[in-house]
C-alpha cells in the first residue's frame, strides 16, 4: 500500500475563506493510502515546505499531495522539495482548490464538497503514480534571429557579444527595417540613421553573426535546445560572393520601378540596393522591373560587372540550421489606410501616411530632405489625424502607441522646415514615456495647434471661397463641442501599427499563437512577456504589439538575455513525461507513426511493433490515445492514472 | 458462379506452380455444399480442393496477417473483402506488392446459417470489388440507387431512451465469444484492448456493463475502417445485428470526412488523419 | 431540491486548464458541479475514457482544448477532434443524449467563456437529469 502524505493549503483566506480546509483534511485521512493529512496557512512558503520535507522522513511518505493552487503555479516548487527529500520528483499531484474552487464557488458547501471529491481524485491517481527518470539532452549553443530591424539587430548583436553564434534572417535584401525609414526619433529629435546605421554595420563585422538577408524561415522542426531550421533564400540574380559593392550595374540598368523603401515616392532601379546605407551593400535584381525577364533582352548589369557577379539563372536556395533558441522580432506592418474612404488616402494627392511623411523629411528620401508636396508645392497648412484605424473598434481597439509622439515630431519638422500652420486632430495625448510629456509641452509652445477631436472625413468640395483648393477635414472639437472644417494644403494620416500580413503563416512555423488582432502572444502578460508557449522561442518588439524603438530595443536585449538562459547551458532538463511502447501488446497497426506531430514513433518491421524515440516525444500523449491495445504508455497520464482520477472525481 | 470456381482452380494452381504464390487464401468445402470453408492452400494440388458458391461468405482478407511479412500471398476477394485488403494495406499490415488479388465480382451470396440472401442491409451493395490484380468474372453492373444506410431509418427515428432499450437488449444477449473480432479482417490485433489488466478497460466475461464498453469500444476501433463487410453478425451466435451500429459509424464518418473506408491504398484511414478545415459543427 | 448533477470536465493544459485558472484569477464564479481532470493535450482523450466517465456515473462530460490551429502540439487538437466526434456518434446512437457530452475549444486567455461554457452546459444536464443508462452498469472498478 502506498503511503500519501496529503497538504491542504489555507493560501491565507483565499482557500479558506469557502472551503472549509479541516473539514478536507478530515476527509482525506480516512482515505486508502493516505497515512498523513495537514493542513498550513502557506504551504509555499518557507515553514509549508519544511512540513512537507519533515513530514516525508517522519511518516516514510511515498507519495505527496498538496491541495493548493493551481499546477501551472507551483507544481514546479513543490517538485522540487519533494525531491530535496529523497522523493522522485513526479510522485506529486496537485490539487487546484483555488482557481478552480475556492475563487470560483461562492458556496462554502459546495465548494467544500468540490474540493473533497477533487483530493479523491488526487489520491486514486497517486496511488498508480510511478517515479520518472529525468532526461538530459545536449544544448546547441547557437540561436536565431528572425527580423533584422531595430529589435533583432539588437537581439542578434548581444547574443553575438555574448559569444554566442548567430544566424539573422531577414526577409528584404537590407537589414534596418522601418526604422531605416525614419529621419529623426522622438522625443530627442535625433537622427535615425545615425544611431541605427553603426549597428548594422556592427552586425555585418561581427564574427559571430551570420546574416542571412533575402531570406525566410520555411520549417522548423525539433524543440528546445535543438531546433533543425530550414531557411529559404531568394534568387538575388547576383552571386553576393563575387560582388564587390561597386554599383556600376546600378547606373546603367535601364529598368525601373517604384522605391520600396522611399513608399514609392521615388524609382530606383532594376538592379537596386534600397538605400544607400543598405546592409549588404550589394545589389538584387528585381525579376518584376529587369528588362531582360521581362523582354528576353538586355543583360547590361551582366556586360558592365568586371567580378562576374550577375548570375541570370540563380536559384532559391535552401539552408538547414541546428540552433538551440530563436527570437522572433518579425515587426509590424503600418495599416494601409486606403480602405479607410473616408480619409481620402489615395484619392487627394495631398493625403499621405506617416511612412511617407519620414521619407519626405530624411535628407537621402525623395525631396532630399525638403518638404514639399507631390505637386513641388510647400504646404501652407498641414492637418496631422491622430488614431487612424487605432482606437477604433471598426478596425483596431487597440492604441498604436507610438503615433501621438511621431505626430508631435512631424509637428516639430514641419515647422522647422517649413512656415505652414500645423494642426493635430487628437483623441488623446498620449506620451507615455520618458521625456515624451516634456516633448509635448516644448510642441505646446511651438505655435503647433492642438484641436480634441478625431477627424471624421477629409473632403475636397469647398463650401466657401476659402476651402477652395484645398483639403477641408472634418472634425468636432470635443473641448468647445464645436463642428470644425478645416481648410489645409496637406493631410498626415498616422495608421494604425498592424501585425505584419502573413504571420499566420510565422505562427504556423514557429509554434506561437496570435492574439486576437494577430500579434504574438507572450507566455504570461505580465511575468513572462518575452516567451512563447513554445519553449526556446522568444519573441520581441512590435511583432507582440505596437512599441516604440526603446521598448523594442529592451526586449531584444531581454530577449537575448532568455535566450542565452538556454543556450548558454551544456544540458537541458526535459521532461520526463514521455510515452513508450509495450511491444509484447503492441499490434502493429502503426496509428501511433501516423499521427505523431514529432515524427517520435517508429515501425519495427522485424518486431512487428513501434517504438518511440522519447528525445523527440514531447508527451502530449496523442499517440496513447491512437493505441486501440492499450499498448502505449503515456507517461504520468496513463491510462491506469487516468481511469483512477476519473473514478475518484467521480465517486463523491 | 461454378464459371468462377473453375478460375480460381486455374488461377490457384498457377500461382502456385509457378510460385509467385507461397500461399493462395480461398474457400474450400465445409461439411456439405451449404457449409464451406476458409481454405488456405500451399500446393498446388490443393486446388481442386477449391469450392466457390454463394455460402462462400467468408472474407478472407481477415487471414492475411496470419503469414511472416514478405509472403506472397494470392487472395479471392469480393467486393467488401477487397476492402478490408486495401485498409490492411493502408495500415501497413501487408504490403501491396507482396499480394496477389483475386477479385471476384459476385451478386446474390446467402447466409449459411439462415439460407437468407445478404443484401445492402447486412453488407455494402457493391458487387465488385475495388482493388484485384486478376478479375475471376466479367464486373457486374453495380446496383444503383441502393444506400448501405437506408437500414438504418428505423433505429435513427428512435427516441434515446428507446434506443438505449434496444442496444441494451440486444448486448445483454452477448456471451463474449469474441466471435465477431476473430470474424473481423480489421480485428487483427492480437491482444485486444479487452485483455488488458492495467487498466481493465472492460471485463472480459458477459456482463450488461462489460458488454456495453466492449462493443462501443471497439466500434470505435473500427470507426472509418469498418468496411461493412458483415462478417461480424453473421459470426454471432447470438445474432446480434453489429452490423447495425458499425455501419451508422461509417456513415458518421463518411458524412463527417468524406471518406469511406478501404477505397483507395493511398488514403490515409479517417481517424489517423485531418484537415484543417474540418468544421466544429461535427462536434454538435 | 432540484437535481445537482456531476460533470467530468477535461482540460488540456495549455489552453482550458489555463483558461481555467484565469476564471480563478479574476474570479468568476461558476458553478460546483465540474470536477476537471488535466490532461497535456486534448489529444489525450480516449474515446473508452469518455464512456468510463459516464459508467462511473458522470451525468455530463465536459471536455476542453485548444482552438484547432492553436494546438500546443501543433496538430493534437485535430485528431482529438475527429475522435470526440465520433465519440459522440457513438454514444448518440447507443442511445445516451448527446446533449450529455460536450467538447468546447477554450484559449488561455478565454476565462469568461470557460465560465461561461460550465454554467450553460450545467444547465444543459440538469435538464436533462440524472444519467442512468451507462452509470447503472457500474460494477467492477480499474
Amino acid at each position: 500500500m502506498s503511503r500519501i502524505g496529503v497538504f491542504v493549503c489555507h493560501c491565507g483566506l483565499n482557500i479558506a475563506r469557502t472551503v472549509r480546509v479541516d473539514e478536507v483534511v478530515e476527509f482525506a485521512r480516512k482515505l486508502p493510502g493516505v497515512v498523513l493529512a495537514e493542513d498550513y496557512k502557506f504551504v509555499c512558503s518557507t515553514p509549508g515546505q519544511e512540513l512537507i520535507q519533515e513530514s516525508i522522513e517522519k511518516h516514510r511518505l511515498d507519495r505527496v499531495i498538496v491541495a493548493a493552487c493551481s499546477p501551472l503555479m507551483h507544481e514546479k516548487t513543490f517538485r522540487k522539495v519533494i525531491e530535496k527529500s529523497g522523493l522522485n520528483q513526479y510522485m506529486l499531484t496537485i490539487v487546484n482548490i483555488r482557481e478552480q474552487c475556492s475563487w470560483v464557488i461562492e458556496d462554502e458547501d459546495k465548494a467544500t464538497e468540490k474540493a473533497k471529491a477533487m483530493v479523491n481524485g488526487a489520491v486514486y491517481r497517486a496511488r498508480l503514480l510511478a517515479p520518472l527518470a529525468a532526461r538530459f539532452i545536449d544544448v546547441n549553443h547557437d540561436a536565431l534571429v528572425v527580423g533584422a530591424g531595430i529589435t533583432g539587430i539588437q537581439a542578434a548583436l548581444e547574443l553575438a557579444n555574448a559569444g554566442r553564434k548567430v544566424y539573422l534572417v531577414e526577409k528584404g535584401s537590407t537589414i534596418g527595417g522601418h526604422m531605416a525609414q525614419f529621419d529623426k526619433t522622438f522625443p530627442t529629435l535625433d537622427c535615425s540613421a545615425c544611431i541605427l546605421t553603426p549597428k548594422m554595420d556592427a552586425v555585418l563585422q561581427h564574427p559571430n553573426i551570420e546574416l542571412l538577408t533575402y531570406s525566410e524561415v520555411s520549417e522548423v522542426q525539433g524543440f528546445v535546445g535543438n531546433f533543425n531550421v530550414k531557411v529559404r533564400q531568394k534568387a538575388r540574380y547576383v552571386d553576393h560572393e563575387k560582388c564587390n559593392g561597386c554599383m556600376a550595374c546600378m547606373e546603367k540598368c535601364p529598368g525601373k520601378a517604384s522605391s520600396e523603401f522611399d513608399e514609392l515616392l521615388s524609382t530606383r532601379k532594376a538592379i537596386y540596393i534600397p538605400f544607400p546605407q543598405a546592409v549588404p551593400q550589394k545589389p538584387i535584381i528585381d525579376r518584376e522591373s529587369c528588362t531582360y525577364f521581362l523582354k528576353g533582352k538586355c543583360r547590361l548589369c551582366e556586360k558592365i560587372c568586371q567580378q562576374g557577379a550577375i548570375d541570370y539563372e540563380q536559384q532559391d536556395s535552401e539552408i538547414s540550421l541546428q540552433v538551440g533558441a530563436i527570437i522572433l522580432a518579425t515587426g509590424y506592418d503600418l495599416m494601409n489606410t486606403e480602405a479607410l474612404k473616408q480619409f481620402g488616402y489615395g484619392s487627394y494627392p495631398g493625403v499621405y501616411h506617416a511612412l511617407e511623411i519620414e521619407r519626405l523629411f530624411n535628407s537621402t528620401g525623395p525631396t532630399d530632405g525638403k518638404a514639399v508636396m507631390r505637386d513641388g508645392r510647400e504646404p501652407a497648412s498641414i492637418a496631422i489625424l491622430h488614431c487612424i484605424g487605432s482606437r477604433d473598434k471598426n478596425y483596431n481597439e487597440y492604441c498604436s502607441r507610438v503615433c501621438c509622439m511621431y505626430a508631435l515630431k512631424f509637428a516639430h519638422l514641419f515647422k522647422e522646415k517649413t512656415s505652414a500652420d500645423v494642426y493635430q486632430l487628437y483623441i488623446d495625448m498620449r506620451c507615455f514615456g520618458k521625456n515624451y510629456e516634456e516633448f509635448y509641452h516644448r510642441l505646446l509652445e511651438e505655435d503647433v495647434k492642438f484641436i480634441r477631436g478625431k477627424a471624421a472625413r477629409v473632403t475636397d468640395r469647398a463650401l466657401s471661397p476659402e476651402e477652395e483648393g484645398k483639403l477641408i477635414v472634418e472634425v468636432e472639437d470635443t473641448l468647445s463641442n464645436k463642428f470644425m472644417r478645416l481648410p489645409v494644403d496637406m493631410v498626415v494620416l498616422a495608421p494604425a501599427m498592424q501585425a505584419r500580413r502573413g504571420v499566420e503563416d510565422l505562427s504556423r512555423i514557429f509554434n506561437v499563437s496570435l492574439d486576437k488582432n494577430r500579434f504574438f502572444i507572450e507566455r504570461h502578460p505580465k511575468l513572462d512577456p518575452l516567451a512563447t508557449h513554445t519553449d526556446g522561442v522568444f519573441i520581441a518588439g512590435a511583432c507582440q504589439g505596437p512599441k516604440d524603438i526603446p521598448d523594442c530595443v529592451a526586449q531584444a536585449i531581454g530577449a537575448a538575455a532568455e535566450a542565452i538562459t538556454i543556450i548558454g547551458k551544456d544540458k537541458l532538463e526535459l521532461e520526463a513525461a514521455t510515452a513508450f511502447v509495450n511491444q509484447q501488446i503492441c499490434c502493429g497497426c502503426q496509428n501511433c507513426v501516423q499521427v505523431c506531430p514529432y515524427d517520435a514513433p517508429g515501425y519495427l518491421a522485424d518486431k512487428g511493433a513501434s517504438e518511440i524515440n522519447e528525445a523527440l516525444c514531447k508527451g502530449c500523449g496523442l499517440c496513447a490515445a491512437s493505441c486501440p491495445t492499450g499498448a502505449i504508455t503515456a507517461r504520468h497520464f496513463a491510462n491506469d492514472q487516468f481511469m483512477a482520477e476519473l473514478e475518484g472525481l467521480m465517486q463523491y | 458462379m461454378i464459371q468462377i470456381e473453375k478460375r480460381l482452380r486455374e488461377e490457384a494452381k498457377r500461382l502456385l506452380e509457378t510460385k509467385e504464390a507461397a500461399v493462395v487464401l480461398a474457400f474450400g468445402r465445409g461439411f456439405d455444399e451449404e457449409h464451406p470453408m476458409p481454405l488456405i492452400l500451399r500446393k498446388p494440388s490443393d486446388a481442386e480442393k477449391i469450392v466457390f458458391n454463394e455460402y462462400c461468405t467468408f472474407n478472407m482478407a481477415r487471414h492475411l496477417t496470419e503469414f511472416p511479412p514478405g509472403t506472397k500471398i494470392a487472395v479471392a476477394v469480393k467486393a467488401a473483402d477487397s476492402r478490408a485488403v486495401t485498409v490492411l494495406i493502408q495500415e501497413g499490415k501487408v504490403k501491396r506488392e507482396d499480394l496477389i488479388i483475386l477479385g471476384i465480382p459476385v451478386a446474390g451470396m446467402k447466409d449459411f446459417r439462415s439460407g437468407t440472401a445478404i443484401d445492402a442491409t447486412t453488407t455494402g451493395p457493391a458487387v465488385n470489388p475495388v482493388l484485384y490484380d486478376i478479375l475471376l468474372a466479367d464486373l457486374l453492373p453495380e446496383p444503383k440507387d441502393v444506400s448501405p444506410y437506408d437500414v438504418l431509418a428505423e433505429i435513427e427515428a428512435m427516441s434515446p431512451d428507446d434506443r438505449w432499450g434496444f442496444w441494451s437488449a440486444e448486448f445483454s444477449r452477448c456471451i463474449r465469444c469474441y466471435a465477431c473480432r476473430k470474424a473481423c479482417p480489421l480485428c487483427y490485433c492480437e491482444t485486444c484492448f479487452v485483455d488488458q489488466a492495467k487498466p481493465r478497460w472492460s471485463e472480459k466475461s458477459p456482463s450488461a456493463s462489460s458488454n456495453m464498453m466492449f462493443h462501443l469500444t471497439r466500434f470505435y476501433h473500427l470507426a472509418g475502417r469498418c468496411i461493412d463487410c458483415g462478417s461480424c453478425s453473421r459470426a454471432c451466435p447470438m445474432d446480434i445485428p453489429l452490423y447495425l451500429f458499425h455501419k451508422k459509424v461509417s456513415k458518421e464518418c463518411e458524412e463527417m470526412f468524406d471518406q469511406a473506408a478501404g477505397m483507395c491504398v493511398d488514403a490515409k484511414p479517417v481517424m489517423v488523419d485531418f484537415k484543417v478545415e474540418d468544421s466544429d459543427d461535427i462536434l454538435l | 431540491m432540484s437535481f445537482d448533477p456531476k460533470i467530468l470536465g477535461i482540460a488540456c493544459n495549455w489552453c482550458t486548464y489555463t483558461g481555467a485558472d484565469l476564471a480563478g484569477t479574476t474570479r468568476l464564479h461558476y458553478p460546483h458541479n465540474v470536477r476537471v481532470a488535466r490532461v497535456m493535450c486534448s489529444s489525450r482523450i480516449n474515446p473508452a475514457f469518455i464512456f468510463r466517465a459516464f459508467v462511473l456515473g458522470a451525468d455530463g462530460v465536459l471536455v476542453g482544448g485548444c482552438h484547432p490551429g492553436d494546438c500546443h502540439y501543433s496538430t493534437g487538437n485535430l485528431y482529438a477532434r475527429r475522435r470526440l466526434a465520433v465519440t459522440k456518434k457513438i454514444l448518440e446512437f447507443a442511445g445516451l443524449e448527446p446533449e450529455r457530452f460536450r467538447v468546447a475549444w477554450i484559449s488561455a486567455s478565454e476565462g469568461n467563456i470557460f465560465a461561461e461554457t460550465v454554467r450553460e452546459f450545467t444547465e444543459q444536464v440538469r435538464n436533462l437529469g440524472p444519467q442512468t443508462k451507462l452509470a447503472a452498469q457500474k460494477r467492477m472498478l480499474a
